[in-house]
């Protein structure tokens, strides 16, 4: 009952440009996408706004493409469809297990892929798979489109590269072949829960040498990142457990976790070496 | 004919070949709980009652300057901001020491602290001024570390009581010294358990109704109405006949509603009081988490020997708890660790210290265990260390040490009988298959997933401890249709005590069809039969219930006996008939009817008064309860010794409760106390700032357990150790699970790594870096 | 602003702040008090509504977000004969115990076994846990709930 009834104005435009044009001219507006994170932070008093684009309307915001070369994923599609797509599952299986591990079912089926990435949490479960697959972010505002590969898209804690109006509209990823790929998520508990540390890995390989390899991480840092000083490590290098060892030493150096109530700074470190090392050996099936 | 309660209850103790006793008949109440008809406090919320909220304090510890509620009453919509200044009666409400206040007065002593009561019409408005409730403070330094703040004499949580310990319990039994000078073996470890939140899906509420002449009915999340009743009519001024409360449908209590209910429906009603209009007084999820107590957070100090045949001599015991802001029942939570301490096993000399210390935090509260998983937790893991420094096997060593039927407790009680924990534990230990396992498990301790196998017992007197009375009582009337009412203080909360095994017993005592009792039940208008809390709402909860029916019973036998001109023994009444030599005569609703028009009083109250016997405070001597349940537990875990993550994977329990009178329902309390048992071991933890704030005050951050985490729960062993008061011998079951709960968990995680766990919870970071240490 | 939309089968037409929540709207305007308050974030799932038939939390939805969609809660399922089975599964197999949460469960499994019969999968215990992952029960009936749905899944699927 009583929630707090949040003083704000409420807008549902039917088109992209209707919506750009409202959070381009009405003040202190913010897109509404699947509110999963949105309405806690506004309840809470973290966020503030006067108004809200909702762009559960628009059409060219929803749905997951297969293109034949890439695979397109409206900005606005809710996370249960895209644990529920054939695509999803047979394109981009570490996209799909990171989302399986979201929230709970009502969560996802509010939830969308792209509230969660300009949400933009350290521990936003879809950004690891996603800079792991160097997927290419469709922006749409005032001035035009234009593209932001997802490995520049979060500049800093809590922040994103998107400019007064515009939208996150979809996601593209390339498609590529990657022998093995493997995700990790340490929560305090099995059920849904926040990281202390997540880890998305795509390997691939010819003969015993990894030709390339990508590495990304969730909750170590202020935003997600890719390790690549550790993937750099490994490019071109004959597989053995010692380049694996070095390699996950190498992610423990890149990272910049702090202490909180999950865990400490210190276990995130530990923890980033031992569940890198082991998301490599299961992508190389190395045991 | 016997109106005599002992008489009864002797009566149905020994009666043979019940009915729908031990039969696990559905709940009443399930179905209007599935189909969205049962009602809870906030369902009784009506368009244009009032709202309120509670202003909390912002600070852990500072001399209260003044409180200007002036910018708070200036928000649109805000009626009225109440303090102290307006409690017409007693703003003193403590529990077992009077140091709290309803709602702060010339101190606060924790962040989350009541401070004020702000009353209006929407709940914005509501949000926004409890915000603005702005005390003048004076700051003083806060104490968050019990074991500084019982050296700190400089800094006092409580001034008027010249130090920070807020109550003390001794135990001196035999000789210490003596005992370890015996001992061949001695261990001594220090233990240290935390808070846990009660995280009830349903916060805190209470609705209160002002009535003629300044009489007042609460509608309150409450364990015991008939507290509240006396609490309310305390801090109003009113005689309690004045004071009306009811416990609708309750959303969980496990103990936090039993301490927190009569204080938030006091609150309420004091705005009630001062509205005259109806005031729904409402907790949000944080509100909640702030202010309520909390299960107790301990240190242990813990030394025992034994001779080198396996037998216990000597335990020498600190028990220290973080009793926060306010004792609230801290004095009785310390009791029961202090007389639990030695686990269920004879120990001749025993020193046991307890003490209650005051720090500027929540303060500790009733849940589920209150007291006992702690104390349990460093004893039985002291009983692991004892049994490997004697090469015997923790279940072979625990066996030869366990209270049977004639032995001496820690305090010196001779339990003449129903002691079944012995039978328990061992045909447990064959069930779960601990003689195989326990050598297989320590044999692969090798490689990143290791297994381990644990054990632990506990003890739980039933009743309150020591000579401090306890009753039960309850009102009955057959209708004429035959339709039977009882009225019971007992009340709803989860445990289906009213649902399920009152009706039981009032089926079978009766004789009547099971369908035609209903239980009304959690209200002053019925007598008072003590608090559901203490696993009590059958195991005492149910002796008034019974002795209600059995004069009812009785005077209908000897009105029969006189009708049919037979003697007593020629009559029997059975599932909805009555049979006179054997004969079936007449239906339930017959023989109902007969006895209205021939003047037999088919209304009843049920009054007993258990007996206790003495017990010397300062040596910790004497009757300590009137009954024990028993519980031991074998747990399984898997622990990734890579990330430091425990699975527990199967959980064994075997329970000796007395009889079982509804074992579904049974079961349930069982599985249920399990998984509360394993989050409070595993995950769950409230992490404290450098103010005392609770960091983590919402389920984002303080998790539990979801259906993902939970571990194969096996069926349930039933030893009935009967005893003799209980209704039909039936002792307290809800708590019981919980209690063994963290030291099965722990002794199976010591066991899976080869190194002794003294600390919980057992977080994937603690595990890891007790792995990590040994590695090194 | 005025919001339309169906609840448990009827055509409802509501006027709310533009920023009110859902879970506000069914329990103070529309009556509907199944539908209960729990830790306002979005983590018990207690406050669990169908929309569209998908269980979601209706305390991180505005009610201004499900205008012309349909809102299913327990009030609106009485006499389906689905529901009426799975509860009184619920009831004879101790599902149940201080009931707070129980109408979100029921929703939720509810929702997860109409999914899986009209879809025509196959239904695992592994699923079942995984579909109610989101509604936290702090009595710790899980397992009775998990037996229940086994229970009304078999009788639904060897039903004729």
């Amino acid at each position: 009952m009583y929630y707090r009834v949040l003083q704000i104005k409420y807008f549902k435009p039917r088109t992209l440009e209707e919506a750009i044009e409202l959070l381009t001219k009405v003040r202190n507006s913010r897109v509404l996408a699947g509110g999963t994170d949105l309405l806690v932070d506004l309840k809470t008093g973290r966020v503030s706004a006067e108004a809200l684009v909702d762009v559960g309307a628009i059409r060219e915001l929803r749905g997951i493409e297969d293109l034949g070369d890439r695979i397109r994923i409206g900005a606005a599609t809710k996370l249960q469809e895209l644990v529920e797509s054939d695509v999803i599952a047979r394109e981009l299986p570490l996209l799909r297990k990171a989302v399986e591990s979201m929230g709970s079912w009502q969560i996802r089926n509010l939830a969308t892929v792209g509230g969660n990435l300009c949400n933009a949490s350290p521990a936003a479960d879809t950004a690891p798979p996603l800079l792991a697959y160097e997927a290419e972010l469709i922006i749409v505002g005032p001035r035009g489109t234009r593209v932001v590969p997802v490995t520049k898209f979060f500049t800093s804690y809590r922040r994103v590269a998107l400019e007064e109006g515009e939208i996150l509209k979809e996601i593209v990823v390339r498609k590529s072949t990657w022998s093995g790929w493997s995700y990790i998520k340490l929560g305090r508990r099995s059920g849904f829960t926040l990281s202390i540390v997540s880890v998305a890995v795509l390997a691939s390989t010819r003969g015993e040498v990894l030709e390339d390899v990508r590495i990304a991480l969730g909750s170590v840092a202020p935003t997600p990142i890719r390790a690549y000083k550790a993937e750099e490590y490994l490019r071109g290098r004959e597989v053995g457990l010692g380049v694996l060892e070095r390699a996950a030493e190498i992610a423990k150096e890149e990272v910049s976790p702090i202490d909180d109530v999950r865990a400490s700074a210190w276990y995130r470190r530990e923890m980033v070496y031992r569940l890198t090392l082991d998301a490599l050996k299961t992508s190389l099936r190395w045991s | 004919m016997s109106e005599d309660p002992r008489t009864i209850i002797q009566r149905w103790l020994s009666a043979e070949g019940y009915i729908v006793v031990g039969r696990s008949v559905e709940r009443a109440d399930s179905l209007d709980k599935a189909l969205g008809l049962a009602k809870f406090v906030e369902d009784f919320f009506e368009e244009g009652y009032l709202l309120a909220r509670v202003a909390i304090s912002r600070v852990p510890h500072a001399r209260i300057l003044n409180i200007d509620t002036e910018p708070a009453l200036r928000i649109p919509g805000i009626l009225k901001v109440l303090t102290y200044l307006d409690v017409p009666g007693e703003n003193q409400v403590g529990y077992a020491i009077p140091d709290q206040p309803l709602l702060a007065e010339g101190k606060v002593r924790y962040f989350g602290e009541p401070l004020a009561i702000v009353v209006g019409r929407d709940p914005d408005a509501l949000a926004r001024a409890v915000e603005e409730v702005r005390p003048r403070y004076e700051p003083l330094p806060a104490l968050l570390d019990p074991l500084e703040a019982m050296e700190r004499t400089d800094v006092l949580v409580h001034e008027e009581f010249g130090s920070n310990v807020a109550f003390r319990t001794r135990v001196r039994k035999g000789n210490v010294e003596e005992g370890f000078s015996k001992a061949d073996v001695v261990v001594e470890n220090t233990y240290r358990t935390h808070h846990q939140e009660h995280l009830y899906l349903e916060p805190e509420a209470a609705l209160a109704i002002p009535d003629l002449e300044n009489r007042v009915t609460v509608l309150a999340t409450i364990q015991y109405p008939h507290l509240g009743q006396k609490i309310i009519a305390k801090v109003l001024g009113l005689p309690a006949g004045m004071v009306k409360v009811v416990a609708p449908y309750i959303g969980g209590g496990f103990g936090g509603k039993d301490d927190e209910g009569p204080l938030v429906a006091a609150r309420a009603a004091l705005a009630a009081y001062h509205l005259r209009r109806p005031v729904l007084l409402f907790y949000t999820r944080e509100d909640s988490i702030q202010i309520h107590p909390k299960r107790e957070a301990t240190v242990i100090r813990y030394k025992s020997g034994a001779t080198r045949d396996g037998k216990l001599m000597a335990i020498d015991v600190t028990i220290i708890h973080d009793t926060g802001a306010y004792a609230n029942r801290g004095p009785f939570i310390l009791w029961r660790a202090t007389m639990h301490a030695s686990g269920p096993y004879v120990v001749p000399h025993a020193k046991i210290d307890g003490y209650c210390v005051y720090t500027n935090k929540v303060p500790q509260g009733s849940f589920r265990g209150f007291g006992n998983p702690s104390i349990q937790f460093a004893a039985e893991a002291q009983m692991d260390l004892l049994a490997e420094e004697l090469g015997m096997d923790p279940v072979e060593f625990r066996l030869l040490n366990m209270l049977r039927p004639g032995s001496t407790t820690l305090t010196d009680q001779v339990l003449t009988s129903s002691v079944g924990v012995h039978e328990a534990l061992r045909k447990l230990a064959d069930y779960s298959g601990w003689w195989v396992k326990r050598r297989q498990y320590r044999v692969e301790r090798t490689g990143r997933f290791r297994r381990g196998i644990g054990v632990a017992v506990a003890w739980h007197g039933n009743s309150t401890s020591r000579a401090v009375p306890d009753w039960s009582n309850a009102y009955m009337q057959v209708a004429r249709d035959g339709s039977v009412v009882v009225y019971t203080g007992i009340v709803e909360m989860g445990q289906g005590s009213p649902s399920s095994s009152h009706r039981q017993i009032v089926a079978e005592v009766l004789g009547c069809p099971l369908e035609k009792v209903k239980i009304v039940f959690g209200t002053t208008e019925a007598p008072d039969a003590g608090a559901t809390h203490a696993s009590r709402g059958t195991s005492v909860g149910a002796i008034g219930i019974l002795v209600a029916a059995g004069r009812i019973r009785s005077r209908l036998e000897s009105f029969l006996s006189e009708y049919f001109n037979v003697p007593l023994e020629g009559i029997q009444i059975r599932d909805g008939k009555v049979y006179v030599r054997g004969e079936p005569k007449m239906s339930w609703e017959e023989l109902v009817t007969l006895a209205y028009s021939r003047g037999v009083d088919l209304s009843s109250t049920g009054y007993f008064f258990l007996p206790k016997g003495t017990f010397q405070e300062d040596i910790g001597r004497g009757f300590a309860y009137p009954a024990y349940s028993f519980i031991a537990v074998v747990t399984e875990v898997e622990v990734d010794t890579y990330t430091g993550r425990v699975r527990v994977l199967r959980v064994y329990p075997a329970l000796a409760a007395g009889r079982i009178i509804n074992p579904e329902a049974v079961k349930t309390q069982i599985e249920g106390a399990v998984i509360q048992g394993l989050g409070y071991t595993l995950m769950e933890r409230l992490i404290f700032d450098h103010n005392g704030r609770i960091v983590n005050d919402n389920l984002t951050d303080y998790v539990i357990p979801t259906s993902l985490d939970v571990p194969e729960i096996e069926e349930t062993i039933f030893v009935e150790d009967l005893w003799e008061y209980g209704p039909l011998g039936a002792k307290g079951v809800g708590e019981m699970a919980l209690i063994p709960m963290p030291a099965s968990i722990a002794n199976a995680v010591s066991h899976a790594i080869g190194i002794r766990v003294t600390e919980l919870p057992l977080t994937p970071e603690k595990v890891y870096s007790l792995v990590k240490h040994l590695e090194r | 602003m005025r919001v339309s939309f169906r609840l448990n089968g009827s055509w409802v037409s509501v006027d709310v702040e533009p920023g009110e929540i859902l879970l506000d709207t069914l329990r103070l305007r529309l009556g509907i008090r199944s539908v209960k308050r729990g830790c306002e974030r979005g983590e018990c799932g207690v406050c669990t509504v169908l929309l569209n038939g998908e269980p979601v939390v209706s305390c991180l939805l505005l009610t201004a977000q499900v205008d012309s969609m349909e809102v299913t809660t327990v009030e609106g399922l009485g006499s389906d004969p689905l529901f009426k089975d799975l509860a009184e599964e619920f009831a004879r197999r101790f599902s149940i115990q201080c009931g707070y949460c129980t109408p979100a469960i029921l929703l939720t499994t509810y929702a997860y076994i109409r999914k899986v019969y009209e879809g025509k999968r196959k239904a695992s215990v592994e699923e079942i846990v995984k579909a109610i992952e989101g509604n936290l029960c702090r009595c710790g009936t899980y397992p009775r709930v998990v037996r229940a749905v086994v229970n009304t899944l078999s009788r639904l699927t060897t039903a004729p």
